[in-house]
């Protein structure tokens, strides 16, 4: 379910970001490196996105022996929508901030 | 001894003596609040006594620091700083936000430079102490609510007894602020309860304790004492904020206790019939002391120290042995204690003014000069302080040796 509110310019820019390569799988520092941003930010967002049903998250298979599996991120179907929705505002002008989109 | 093990037991030596550093000094206190000076028997028996009470908090600090050292301790001092923080912040997550635990530490394995492993480990320890919970309108209306009943019940308490104000309005500002926590920190507030045994228990304790103290503080808001000849009110600030924040811890517990205590039956059920042989043996011995049986007429001090003897060792013992491990023991210590409070303070309010009417002295040990309203304080300061100092690590004590026990067991009578 995607809700009715403007996402936040923070949450903009990871759902842009995660958009980027839809069908890739990505990881919280990465994203954190990615965007500039610090892990109590991108978290928090990630859970959201999470519960809203817009990402969808799975545990790293083939992590190597003595480091722990990682957490991998990637949008689902609705997540997909809604960063195209996005996208069309921030090019259409109509998002009030524009996201930080460090490096991207 | 191995390199891990060497700080388990330096901590456990830590552990033991901030453990006994209250009880030395209490006995340093007692020597300089002295009116006389003290001869060097009454300073030997002062210390037997200290040394009698704090000897089983010692051992028990000792155990829990061992228990705590196998589980976690050990793991955890293998970990550098940025990790342990993490770990720290992570293990304090709802159990619907687990998982994002586990991530951002799995995540932190990959962040080499240690500014940068810092830098992300506070991060991640604000994301799992603060994670987004519910709705930010829900929790605006729970934290409205909570500020509105804690206004209300400081005015209706204010105009219908004002010597409880205090009490009232810590305990439900307490009651509130962490329901709001509980609606912010999680997606789903559910009921998470330990059972409808427990919870019945801790609730109607709780009930009772309440009503049992604004009873008391309508027909005894203040007291006389004699020597020297003062007026005092029955429920002083500090005590109000102590029973109002032990109170809630206990609701707390019951209605959402920490997960790793939910899924314990045994414990539950040992917490729930020991704590109610706390209270039931209390009533019982003060019926005896009114009724001049079995020599206790003197007061229920004794009662007091010997309840934990013969109720919280043997019966943590025994949850210990029945389920088979000294975490069951443990938790049905802790169910036994948070239960028990509030049903020994209702009970001794309950009993102190018929006490009073027979024997014209206090419920603890008889003395006289003192009003009825002094039994509140009482009621609340020894409940809690023996229960705390004397009960607990009773119950840590018959904890080990019950679980030592069962392991003997399944080991067989030939090997040890």
């Amino acid at each position: 379910m995607t809700r009715a509110r403007r996402p936040s310019a923070q949450t903009t820019a990871v759902v842009l970001a995660l958009a980027q390569a839809p069908a890739a799988w990505h990881y919280g520092y990465q994203l954190c490196q990615h965007l500039d941003l610090k892990a109590g930010s991108v978290y928090p967002i990630l859970m959201r996105l999470a519960d809203r049903g817009l990402l969808e998250t799975a545990w790293e298979r083939d992590a190597p022996d003595g480091r722990p599996p990682r957490h991998l991120y990637r949008l689902t179907g609705p997540g997909r929508a809604l960063a195209a929705t996005l996208a069309a505002e921030a090019t259409t002008g109509t998002v009030r901030r524009r996201p930080r989109l460090a490096g991207a | 001894m191995s390199r891990a093990r060497r700080p388990g037991w330096a901590g456990a030596l830590v552990a033991s003596a901030v453990a006994a550093t209250p009880f030395a000094c209490l006995w340093v206190l007692q020597m300089r609040s002295a009116d006389d000076p003290l001869t060097v028997q009454a300073r030997l028996d002062m210390a037997i006594w200290m040394a009698v009470f704090g000897t089983p908090w010692m051992i028990a600090a000792w155990l829990l620091w061992r228990a705590w050292w196998r589980r976690a301790g050990a793991r955890l001092s293998e970990l550098d700083g940025p990790a342990r923080l993490l770990a720290t912040a992570a293990a304090t997550l709802p159990a619907d936000r687990r998982d994002w635990g586990t991530a951002m530490t799995a995540e932190l394995t990959q962040v080499q430079d240690r500014a940068a492993r810092w830098r992300f480990a506070a991060g991640g320890a604000r994301a799992a102490v603060f994670p987004p919970g519910g709705d930010l309108a829900v929790v605006g209306v729970a934290g409205a609510l909570a500020v509105a009943a804690t206004a209300a019940a400081a005015l209706a308490a204010g105009a219908v007894v004002p010597a409880g104000r205090v009490f009232a309005l810590t305990f439900v500002g307490l009651l509130g602020g962490l329901a709001t926590l509980a609606v912010a920190r999680s997606r789903r507030v559910g009921w998470a309860g330990p059972g409808p045994a427990v919870a019945g228990l801790a609730l109607a304790g709780i009930a009772a304790c309440v009503v049992a103290t604004t009873w008391y503080l309508v027909e005894y808001p203040s007291y006389h004492r004699a020597h020297p000849p003062t007026i005092g009110v029955s429920l002083p600030p500090v005590t109000a904020v102590v029973l109002a924040v032990a109170l809630a811890g206990c609701l707390c517990l019951a209605l959402r206790p920490p997960r790793w205590l939910l899924p314990n039956r045994h414990a539950g059920r040992f917490g729930v019939a020991m704590a109610t042989t706390l209270a039931v043996g209390f009533v019982l011995v003060s019926r005896m002391g009114l009724g001049g049986v079995g020599g206790w007429d003197g007061g229920l001090m004794g009662y007091l120290l010997a309840a934990p003897l013969v109720v919280v060792l043997p019966g943590s013992l025994a949850a210990a042995a029945v389920g088979r491990s000294s975490h069951t023991g443990l938790w049905a210590c802790a169910w036994a204690v948070a239960l028990g409070a509030p049903l020994l303070i209702a009970a001794w309010l309950a009993e102190a003014p018929r006490w009073y009417r027979q024997v014209g002295g206090l419920l603890l040990d008889g003395e006289g000069g003192i009003g009825v309203g002094g039994n509140l304080g009482d009621a609340i300061w020894w409940t809690l302080l023996l229960l705390a100092l004397w009960a607990v690590p009773l119950g840590v004590l018959g904890a080990a040796g019950g679980s030592a026990g069962a392991r003997r067991l399944r080991r067989g009578p030939g090997r040890r």
